[in-house]
C-alpha cells in the first residue's frame, strides 16, 4: 500500500470506529425519525374538538352551517339566538361547555366585524377552520342577499388550478423544492464545518503532540496532508451516504405503509370527485395539498442528480475548505489560538450560508447566479438552484470547473504553509507570517 | 567508508542564518556525535538530512550518492520533539509507523515481536499510549526508530526522559547496533554520553562547524600538556620542587602522606625534565596525561568562539 493509502486509511478507521462516529451515525436519523414521529403524535393528541357557541341574534345563518364531509372536525358549531353578554359566558353555568363564543351582530354585512371570545386557546389549524367555515356560511347569506343563487355563489367559490412551469422543464417550481435546496445547501455547510473542523483539529493534535515530527521523516507533508484531507473526507461520505441509505429506507417504508392512499389512484378520483364538487375548498383543500408534498417528494424532485451534484459539491467544497483548514491548524500551537487564524476562511463559509438563505424566495436571481459560480460558495448555493431548476447544465459545468481549480490552487498553497508550519513551535503565527512561509 | 557526507550546506531563514557551510561525514558502523549548544542549529542539519527541509546550498549523500526520497527507508529519526498517537494501541502504532518506513505488514509484525520480546514488553501491545509513562512511551519510540532496520539512525537526545536503568539498555542497544555495521548519529548535549559512546564528533555553535573529527583527536587537540602526578610525601615540598618551567594548576589530598598534584609543562619542558624535578622531593606512585574532558571541550570552544568575535 502506497504511503499516502496508509494514512488515508489510518484517517479513515481511527475515526469509522469510534464509539461516537457509530453513535451520531446511527443515531441522528433515528432521532429525526423519532422526532418526527413525535411531533406527528402530538399533533394527533391536541385534536381536541372544540365547542363553538355561534351567537347569532338576528339568525342570518339559520342555525345551519355547511361543515363538508369530514371525520374528525377540529370544532363542533352550536347555535345562540338570543342576546349574550361576553360577561355571562364567561360565568353562567350553562355555557360551561362551550369553550369559544362568536359573535354574529346585525350590522355584520356593514361593518364586516365578527368578534371571538375563548377560554382556552384553539391551536391556528382550529381558529382557521372555525373563521372558514363561518366567513363560507356568511359570504353565501350575502350571495342569497345580492340575488345569486347558492349554485352560482359555490360555483364562483371553485378555486383555480394555479400552476407556475418552467419553460425549460416543464416542471413545477415549487417552493418546496426550494426548501429542499435549502436543505441540501444546509447540509453541505455542516459537513464542510464538521470535517474541516477535523482536519484541522487532527492536524493540531499530530503537531502538539509531536507525532508529526516521526511522520515527516517517513512521508512529505504535502503527502501527510492530502492523505488526512481524503481520508476525513471519506468518512464525511460514509456517514453521509449511510445518513441517505437510512433515509430512502424510511421513504419507502412510509410510501409503503404510510402514504398508501396517496397513491392509490382510486383515491385521487375520489379527491377530484370532491373537489370538482366544489364540497372541498379553503381550508378542506388541505388534504390534495399535502399528497402535493408527498407526491414532490418522491416525484418532484430531481433527486439523483441532486445527489450526484451533492457529493461532487461536498468533495469539491470539502477540499477546498479542508486544505485551509489544515494550513490553520498547521500554523496555531493550540487548538485555543486558532480563533483569530480562523476568521478569514470561516466568513465566506458563513456568508455563502446567508445567501443561501436568502435567495430562497430567488433561486435564479443575479446573487444566486453569481455564488453559484465562485468556488467558496458555489457549494452550499449551487444545489439550491440545482433543486429548483433554474440552473443549466453548462453553469453547473462551469462552477465544477472553476471549483476544482480553486481546490487545486488551495491545495498547493495549504502545502508551502503546511510543511514549514507544523515543524514550527511556540510561535502563534499571524497571516503575515504564514504567507512568508510560502517563500520557504 | 564514509556513509553520509553532508557538504558545504547552508540554509537560511527569514534574515536568519541557521546553517553556514556545513561539512561533516560519518563512517559505516561508527557513532558520530552533533553537538552544539540550543539553537545551534543541529536540528536544522538533521532536519536537512532527513530530507524534511532542502538546504539553501550544499549537498547531501548517502553511500555516495545524492540522497533521494528513496533512501528514507535507510534512515531511522528519533527525533527531540518526540511524540505518538495517544488513542492509538501500541501494536497498531508501531505498525502504523513500520509501514510507513516502507516494511510490509508480514516483516513488521514479525519484528515488532522481536523487539517486544526483547524489550519484554509483549503486554503493552494492546495499551494505547495514553496508558503509559513517559519512559515507556520513549521505548515504543526508540523501537519505532530501528525497526526498519535503517543503516543511517539519527538521534536527537536519545536519553532524555529515560531513567537511569533505561538509559543503560538503550545505551547497549545503540552499541549492539553499532557493532551491527549501522551509523549512528547522535546529537545530544549529555558530554558524558558523547565521551562514553561518540568515536567521531562535530560540533555547531551559531550556525558555523567549530570542531570536527575523531575523538581522539580532538581530545588531543585540547590537551594542555598537563599530567596527574601521584606520590608519597609532603605536598609543600613537592610544590617547591617546582620551579617557573612547571605550574602547579591544582592538587589534592588522598590520605595523610599522599596527593595527586596537576602540573602542567610550560615551555619546552617534557615530561622527563618534571619526573627529574620532583623525584627526589617525594616517591612518585603513579603519572598519567590529563585529557580535556569533552565538557571542558564544549565549553572552550564555545565560549573562545564567542570571546573571539567579541573582539
Amino acid at each position: 500500500m502506497s504511503k499516502v493509502g496508509l494514512i488515508i486509511k489510518r484517517e479513515y478507521f481511527s475515526r469509522v470506529r469510534k464509539k461516537s462516529f457509530i453513535v451520531v451515525t446511527v443515531l441522528v436519523p433515528l432521532l429525526i425519525a423519532f422526532l418526527a414521529f413525535l411531533a406527528m403524535w402530538f399533533s394527533l393528541q391536541n385534536n381536541k374538538q372544540f365547542k363553538v357557541l355561534v351567537v347569532d341574534p338576528s339568525n342570518l345563518c339559520e342555525e345551519k352551517l355547511f361543515v363538508g364531509n369530514i371525520s374528525d372536525p377540529p370544532a363542533e358549531f352550536y347555535f345562540y339566538t338570543g342576546d349574550l353578554l361576553t360577561e355571562d359566558f364567561k360565568t353562567q353555568p350553562q355555557f360551561e361547555e362551550y369553550d369559544i363564543m362568536v359573535g354574529i351582530g346585525p350590522n355584520v354585512i356593514s361593518n364586516k366585524k365578527i368578534g371571538a371570545f375563548y377560554r382556552e386557546k384553539p391551536s391556528l389549524t382550529t381558529e382557521k377552520y372555525i373563521r372558514n367555515r363561518l366567513e363560507l356560511r356568511l359570504e353565501e347569506y350575502f350571495a342569497l342577499d345580492k340575488g345569486l343563487s347558492l349554485s352560482e355563489y359555490r360555483e364562483i367559490r371553485q378555486e383555480f388550478d394555479f400552476s407556475m412551469l418552467s419553460l425549460d422543464s416543464g416542471q413545477a417550481d415549487t417552493s418546496a423544492a426550494q426548501v429542499v435546496g435549502l436543505g441540501f445547501s444546509i447540509f453541505i455547510f455542516m459537513f464542510i464545518m464538521i470535517y474541516s473542523g477535523q482536519v484541522m483539529r487532527g492536524v493540531i493534535e499530530e503537531k502538539t503532540s509531536r507525532v508529526v515530527e516521526i511522520l515527516v521523516s517517513s512521508i512529505k507533508p504535502s503527502q501527510l496532508m492530502m492523505g488526512k484531507i481524503i481520508g476525513v473526507g471519506l468518512v464525511g461520505l460514509t456517514q453521509f451516504l449511510i445518513w441517505i441509505g437510512l433515509i430512502a429506507i424510511t421513504l419507502v417504508m412510509l410510501r409503503l405503509f404510510v402514504f398508501a392512499d396517496v397513491f392509490d389512484p382510486s383515491n385521487w378520483a375520489q379527491l377530484n370527485q370532491m373537489q370538482n364538487a366544489g364540497a372541498l375548498s379553503g381550508e378542506m383543500a388541505q388534504v390534495p395539498k399535502s399528497s402535493e408534498l408527498i407526491m414532490l417528494i418522491y416525484n418532484g424532485i430531481p433527486w439523483l442528480s441532486l445527489l450526484f451534484l451533492f457529493i461532487c459539491y461536498f468533495i469539491g467544497g470539502y477540499v477546498l475548505y479542508g486544505s485551509l483548514f489544515a494550513m490553520i491548524g498547521s500554523a496555531v500551537d493550540s487548538e485555543t489560538d486558532t480563533q483569530q487564524v480562523m476568521m478569514p476562511v470561516m466568513l465566506p463559509l458563513f456568508f455563502s450560508y446567508i445567501i443561501s438563505i436568502s435567495i430562497i424566495s430567488n433561486p435564479g436571481g443575479p446573487a444566486a447566479i453569481w455564488f453559484s459560480q465562485i468556488p467558496l460558495s458555489s457549494p452550499i448555493i449551487m444545489l439550491q438552484r440545482v433543486a429548483s431548476n433554474t440552473v443549466t447544465l453548462g453553469e453547473v459545468i462551469l462552477s465544477l470547473s472553476l471549483l476544482v481549480l480553486a481546490c487545486a490552487f488551495a491545495i498547493w498553497a495549504a502545502a508551502k504553509i503546511y510543511r514549514v508550519g507544523i515543524l514550527m513551535y511556540g510561535k502563534k503565527a499571524s497571516w503575515k507570517e504564514i504567507i512568508k512561509w510560502m517563500k520557504f | 567508508m564514509s556513509l553520509l557526507t553532508v557538504e558545504n550546506i547552508s540554509k537560511q531563514y527569514a534574515g536568519h542564518v541557521a546553517l553556514d557551510d556545513i561539512s561533516i561525514s560519518t563512517k559505516k558502523g561508527e557513532i558520530f556525535g552533533l553537538l552544539g549548544p540550543n539553537g545551534a542549529g543541529k536540528t536544522s542539519l538533521i532536519r536537512i538530512i532527513n530530507q524534511i527541509t532542502g538546504p539553501d546550498s550544499g549537498r547531501v549523500l548517502l553511500e555516495g550518492k545524492q540522497i533521494t526520497r528513496a533512501d528514507i527507508s535507510k534512515i531511522g529519526y528519533l527525533p527531540e520533539e518526540r511524540g505518538l498517537y495517544k488513542k492509538m494501541k501500541v501494536k497498531e502504532q508501531v505498525l502504523y509507523f513500520a509501514q510507513l518506513k516502507g516494511l510490509d505488514k508480514t516483516t513488521a509484525k514479525r519484528k515488532i515481536d522481536e523487539w517486544f520480546e526483547k524489550f519484554e514488553i509483549t503486554s503493552w501491545y494492546d495499551k494505547k499510549v495514553e496508558e503509559l509513562s513517559k519512559g515507556m512511551a520513549q521505548k515504543i519510540q526508540f523501537i519505532i526508530t530501528v525497526l526498519h532496520d535503517p543503516e543511517l539512525l539519527i538521534l536527537d537526545e536519545p536519553f532524555s526522559g529515560f531513567d537511569p536503568i533505561n538509559a543503560q539498555l538503550i545505551r547497549n542497544e545503540i552499541m549492539e547496533l553499532k557493532a551491527k555495521g549501522t551509523s549512528i548519529l547522535l546529537s545530544t548535549h549529555n558530554m558524558n554520553s558523547v565521551e562514553e559512546i561518540c568515536d567521531s564528533i562535530a560540533l555547531i555553535n551559531k550556525s558555523k562547524l567549530v570542531l570536527n573529527g575523531e575523538l581522539k583527536s580532538v581530545k588531543e587537540q585540547f590537551k594542555s600538556n598537563t599530567y596527574a602526578v601521584q606520590f608519597k610525601g609532603n605536598m609543600f615540598s613537592f610544590g617547591n620542587a617546582l620551579f617557573a618551567g612547571f605550574s602547579l594548576e591544582k592538587s589534592e589530598q588522598i590520605d595523610e602522606n599522599r596527593a595527586i598534584a596537576h602540573v602542567k609543562l610550560l615551555k619546552d619542558h617534557n615530561l622527563n625534565d618534571l619526573l627529574k624535578t620532583v623525584m627526589p622531593a617525594v616517591e612518585i606512585e603513579g603519572i598519567n596525561e590529563v585529557l580535556p574532558t569533552m565538557n571542558d571541550i564544549f565549553i572552550q570552544a564555545v565560549q573562545g568562539k564567542e570571546g573571539g568575535e567579541n573582539e
